[in-house]
């Protein structure tokens, strides 16, 4: 890795003596290039089409700023502005799906989230005069199925995963056949489908326990699957950034290599670790099919019990609203189905606040 | 004072064996004769459930029977309230897969057991297998098309259209089951499931029964065969959103999940619950099975056609379970769950929940003749 | 890279620690280190043993189907569920699925990858500094979305959305291949599976990048920005080679999750069997993940047996594209290395 060197050749039209462009210049651009934008979608009759107009207007100003910049101030300022137009854009493209993920569901599945919904389970009723059946919907052992079987999962992979990719950063040898071995096998891993992984596990639990093996563990075991090579592969990277000088200043000073990496490498890299750790937990609390094919499938019943009988998550629920709804109240399940999704996205909301505040709490102060 | 201690001992050893004998005619010994229309035994259907009777019953398979069992077992847990089902909607050949590797207490299917899955169902329950409707229902030929508010296709035609011979709406096939006025000229979009479904299965045996000429792609199909332009979407419920999006959408749907889809007539026949009982009635033989008490069977499409009040396109569901049970608490719980099922109370409870078709009684009795004998 | 004495021999403590006292703390050290590295190995060779199981598991499960001859088995020839009708063998079956996957999951890094590091380069270096905490955290909330989310937001929202855009590049530029073919009407475009893919590797790369970009060493954007680099010339100079092997994780991990995303493309695309490139038809390649999804419930075991050897090749995928960026990378992952930087002057000397 080389940092390679670049003769750059000053022009009279760059450095200290090149022309400047006035402050709030990019504003200014962007608000032209949005109205000539908004004038040529009128112009073929698609106002309304609101992307449409946004995507053309974002060129038209990269376009536009990049060559005002380049003639005035010069072709490396002209770059980088318009670099800053580019990164600029691109954080405003991850906003405007987030906000319109959230908004979808949010105004979906609010007002389902009634206390019963949330607290209570799924009440079937019959009436023996009509014959119909009311379906009240609730996802409180939703819920408790949830939080059990990630937990268990996180509880498990997580520092297995933390484990293995310290061993595999600070103490395996590059020529070490298991290191090699494990490297692959978690390269191999990432790419699972999150079903192979729930066949896996049913299959495991059928050899060992027999016939109708459906449990909450079973479904932990397939979340494990996909969640360790997640979990080694990023809490790698991020040990891997702790600079060498902090672990030789750590030795200088006497203290063991344990201590080193638990005290001064885990801790400088917490923030990021943390990270990956979140990410892994919010990608499987999502999982569907794993579950189902695991855990089996109930609509009522409270089951907080991990080792036996069926266990079904928010995320099943959501899933099985929206494909099998009820045909005699379509909305009520559809409904359902939305709320158990919103509820989803709040818990892994709470999951990231305390998982941020944790490190914020053990991160060194020297951080920016 | 001794007569009317010994009275009332004896009223007591009466009523006592009056009561007893009550129980013992519940209607799982319903008369085996055929000829009584309904059982009419004191205690059926709801009344006839133990309410004493809990557990859970871990079960499932075919979505299509989904919403029915919701109203089973609304209804049975509203007399047993210690009673559970869980059913999982996994489609039914993993449904046939849990059944023969033991893991439910029974399973959900549109299909039998095929003679490959009875040989491995033998592995684990020596004694066979049962297959046992539970389920009826009628396939929707459902569109959508403002230039069109009434439609009627034959049996050809809709061979063609979903074989792909016929593209557009304007075409002189369908002209011709319609009085002969062409419609305006629109691009055909078929819309189908990416999944396997009995729905499918049904459609395309009904097709290569009555169209063999215009569907060469075979009868008993979970999934249509691709056509280009063919739009496939996850779940019944999907489909029917989609055609209701697509303008010159058509595809097949269940009837239950039909909402506001205008469904088209088929062979002259309007999609009624009364045309597709009248199908079942007419069309629907239990073929000869290896195990005792099997009601697998078959529908035969001629006869329905030749019937002018049955709707051709019937859809039927069983329920499988094994001949003799490993357990005797699951054995419980399955048999008196059918028996709910098989009998009046159960149908209405099902077929208002599901929107579908009660089973006719004759089959209902056969069903109850069967579960009589599961050990 | 020279290495300094005192890392030769890392963990040892200095031998004349001090009298009898120091003695004792060598011995608990000396335990204390025994014990972490038991722990740290005991949880490598768990995961090997896991890992491993899955992949024989799976092995075992696919092997029938890949040696099947598919055109005499009954299994698989049977119609009720049909997907396996009509092909000869295992890989005229697995082919297109591949293709499907593989293109999908191209069109997803394509659009996704890119913008993902933009991201992470705004939240690490354009943000005022106050802000990219909660930026980031933002961007974060995608990952909290569930697939099934996404697969309901595609359908509501982006299919569509997508439409009036399907129609213009249709009709104007059909010509190209891309944009050929008959506009699927619903909106289930690989288009939208793309975009949704995309949408969902996101937050991965940019939570993982974001971390990495933080961590540059401020000594080199600060020696780089004295000598006058513009911002993005300091990016490109001191944050880009530190952070190369990182973000080619990350990028990884992302495609990881395209290649293996099941429920949202299931729900969003119209899937067949086919090799094709168009991307705005109902005619789209299927994708492993989603196929599986799709055919499970109603596969008999031969042909359950089949799909599970269908996701095995997702692992050669998977395997082959990790090994081509360890490639590319091309150091050891030692920590620390990634730092050293060959001066100028030793390079012009």
């Amino acid at each position: 890795m080389a940092m390679h060197t670049e003769t750059i050749a000053l022009r009279s039209s760059e450095g200290l003596r090149a022309g400047r462009l006035p402050r709030l210049i990019d504003l200014w651009v962007a608000a032209g290039a949005i109205a000539v934008s908004l004038i040529v979608f009128a112009g073929f009759g698609h106002v309304d089409y609101v992307g449409g107009w946004l995507v053309l207007g974002a060129i038209l100003y990269l376009v536009a700023i990049g060559l005002l910049s380049a003639i005035v101030e010069g072709r490396r300022k002209a770059t980088d502005r318009i670099v800053r137009g580019l990164v600029t854009v691109a954080f405003l493209l991850a906003i405007i799906p987030l906000v319109s993920t959230l908004w979808t569901v949010i105004a979906n599945g609010i007002t389902t989230l009634t206390p019963d919904f949330v607290f209570g389970a799924e009440q079937q009723h019959y009436d023996r005069e009509t014959g119909e059946t009311t379906i009240t919907p609730g996802v409180g052992p939703a819920i408790v199925g949830t939080l059990i079987i990630t937990g268990i999962a996180a509880v498990i992979s997580i520092p297995i995963g933390l484990l293995t990719a310290v061993w595999l950063t600070e103490y395996a040898l590059p020529a070490n056949p298991v290191r090699r071995v494990v490297t692959f096998l978690v390269d191999v891993m990432t790419g699972i489908p999150s079903i192979v992984a729930g066949l896996f596990a049913f299959a495991l639990f059928t050899l060992v326990k027999g016939p109708g093996a459906f449990s909450g563990f079973s479904a932990a075991i397939a979340l494990c699957v996909l969640m360790i090579p997640t979990m080694v592969r990023s809490s790698e990277e991020m040990i891997k950034l702790v600079p060498l000088e902090l672990r030789e200043a750590s030795y200088a000073l006497g203290v063991t290599k344990w201590r080193t990496i638990l005290k001064v490498v885990l801790r400088t890299s917490i923030a990021g670790l943390v990270t990956g750790a979140v990410l892994a937990i919010a990608r499987v609390i999502g999982e569907t099919a794993p579950i189902y094919i695991a855990a089996g499938y109930t609509r009522t019943q409270f089951n907080a019990d991990p080792g036996e009988g069926a266990m079904s998550t928010l995320a099943v629920v959501s899933y099985r609203n929206y494909v099998d709804p009820d045909p005699t109240h379509p909305e009520v399940t559809q409904a359902e189905a939305w709320g158990a999704a919103l509820l989803l996205i709040i818990l892994v909301i709470v999951l990231n606040l305390i998982a941020r505040f944790v490190a914020a709490r053990f991160a060194p102060k020297a951080r920016r | 004072m001794q007569i009317t201690r010994i009275g009332a001992l004896s009223a007591i050893v009466l009523a006592g064996g009056l009561a007893l004998a009550g129980c013992a005619s519940t209607p799982s010994t319903t008369p085996t004769d055929g000829s009584s229309p309904a059982p009419t035994s004191a205690a059926s259907g709801l009344d006839a459930i133990d309410p004493t009777l809990s557990g859970t019953i871990t079960a499932g398979g075919s979505s299509a029977q989904v919403a029915a069992q919701n109203g089973y077992s609304a209804a049975f847990k509203s007399v047993a309230t210690g009673f559970t089902l869980n059913y999982n909607p996994e489609g039914s050949g993993g449904g046939r897969g849990h059944f023969i590797d033991g893991s439910y207490g029974f399973a959900g299917s549109d299909a039998p057991l095929s003679a490959d899955e009875v040989t491995k169902a033998a592995a684990t329950y020596p004694d066979g297998a049962l297959d046992i409707p539970v389920y009826l229902d009628g396939v929707a030929v459902a569109y959508n098309n403002k230039d069109a508010s009434t439609l009627n296709l034959s049996a050809s035609t809709i061979a063609k259209i979903f074989s792909g011979a016929i593209t557009d709406w304007s075409d002189p096939a369908i002209a011709a089951d319609n009085g002969g006025t062409a419609l305006p000229s629109k691009k055909i979009t078929v819309v189908t499931r990416s999944d396997s479904s009995g729905t499918m299965q049904n459609f395309t045996n009904y097709l290569a029964g009555l169209a063999g000429s215009d569907w060469t792609a075979g009868a008993n199909l979970g999934q249509l065969p691709s056509i280009p332009g063919m739009d496939l979407q996850k779940g019944g419920a999907a489909v029917a959103t989609e055609i209701q999006a697509v303008d010159g959408a058509i595809g097949g749907v269940d009837h239950s999940a039909l909402g506001d889809l205008v469904a088209a007539s088929v062979d002259g026949v309007a999609l009624t619950n009364d045309g597709i009982a009248n199908a079942m009635a007419t069309g629907f033989a239990i073929k000869p099975n290896a195990t005792p008490g099997d009601l697998s069977g078959a529908f035969d499409y001629a006869k329905i056609h030749a019937d002018t009040t049955a709707y051709p396109i019937p859809l039927l569901s069983y329920a499988i379970i094994p001949a003799k049970f490993k357990d005797a608490s699951t054995k419980d719980l399955v048999v008196a769950y059918l028996t709910f099922i098989a009998s009046a109370d159960g149908q209405k409870a099902g077929s208002t929940a599901a929107k579908s078709v009660p089973l006719p009684d004759s089959i209902l009795e056969q069903v109850n003749a069967t579960l009589a004998t599961v050990k | 890279m020279t290495a300094t004495p005192a890392a030769a021999k890392p963990g040892r403590a200095p031998r004349n620690a001090g009298g009898p006292a120091g003695l004792r703390a060598q011995h608990a050290s000396k335990a204390g280190d025994r014990v972490f590295l038991g722990l740290s190995s005991g949880a490598a060779w768990l995961i090997l043993v896991i890992l491993a199981g899955v992949a024989v598991f799976l092995i075992v499960k696919a092997a029938p189907a890949i040696a099947a001859n598919w055109s005499d088995d009954a299994g698989l020839q049977d119609t009720t569920s049909g997907f396996t009708l009509g092909y000869e063998n295992f890989w005229q079956y697995v082919g297109p699925l591949l293709f499907g996957t593989i293109w999908a999951s191209f069109l997803a890094l394509l659009m996704g990858a890119p913008v993902a590091i933009g991201i992470a380069l705004f939240i690490s270096h354009y943000a005022p500094r106050r802000l990219s905490g909660v930026l980031g955290y933002l961007v974060d909330l995608l990952a909290a979305v569930p697939s099934v989310v996404f697969g309901l937001w595609g359908i509501v929202v982006i299919r569509p959305f997508l439409g009036p855009l399907n129609e213009f590049l249709n009709t104007y530029l059909g010509w190209i291949p891309l944009f050929g073919g008959s506009v699927a009407q619903g909106g289930s475009t690989l288009l939208a599976g793309a975009i949704v893919l995309a949408v969902m590797i996101l937050p991965i790369i940019t939570s993982i990048g974001r971390e990495i970009f933080l961590q540059t060493p401020s000594l080199h954007e600060e020696a780089a920005l004295a000598l006058g680099a513009t911002k993005w010339e300091m990016i490109r100079l001191a944050v880009f080679p530190y952070a190369r092997s990182g973000i080619i994780s990350a990028v990884l991990l992302g495609l990881g999750r395209a290649l293996g995303e099941t429920m949202a493309v299931a729900m969003i695309v119209s899937p067949k069997l086919i090799v094709s490139f168009e991307l705005l038809t109902n005619d789209n390649p299927a994708t492993i993940a989603s196929n599986i999804a799709n055919k499970f419930g109603g596969a008999n075991e031969m042909q359950a047996d089949a799909l599970i050897a269908t996701g095995l090749c997702l692992f050669v995928v998977s395997f082959a594209v990790n090994f081509l960026a360890r490639a590319i990378v091309g150091r050891s992952s030692r920590p620390g290395r990634l730092r050293r930087v060959k001066s100028p002057s030793a390079k012009a000397a």
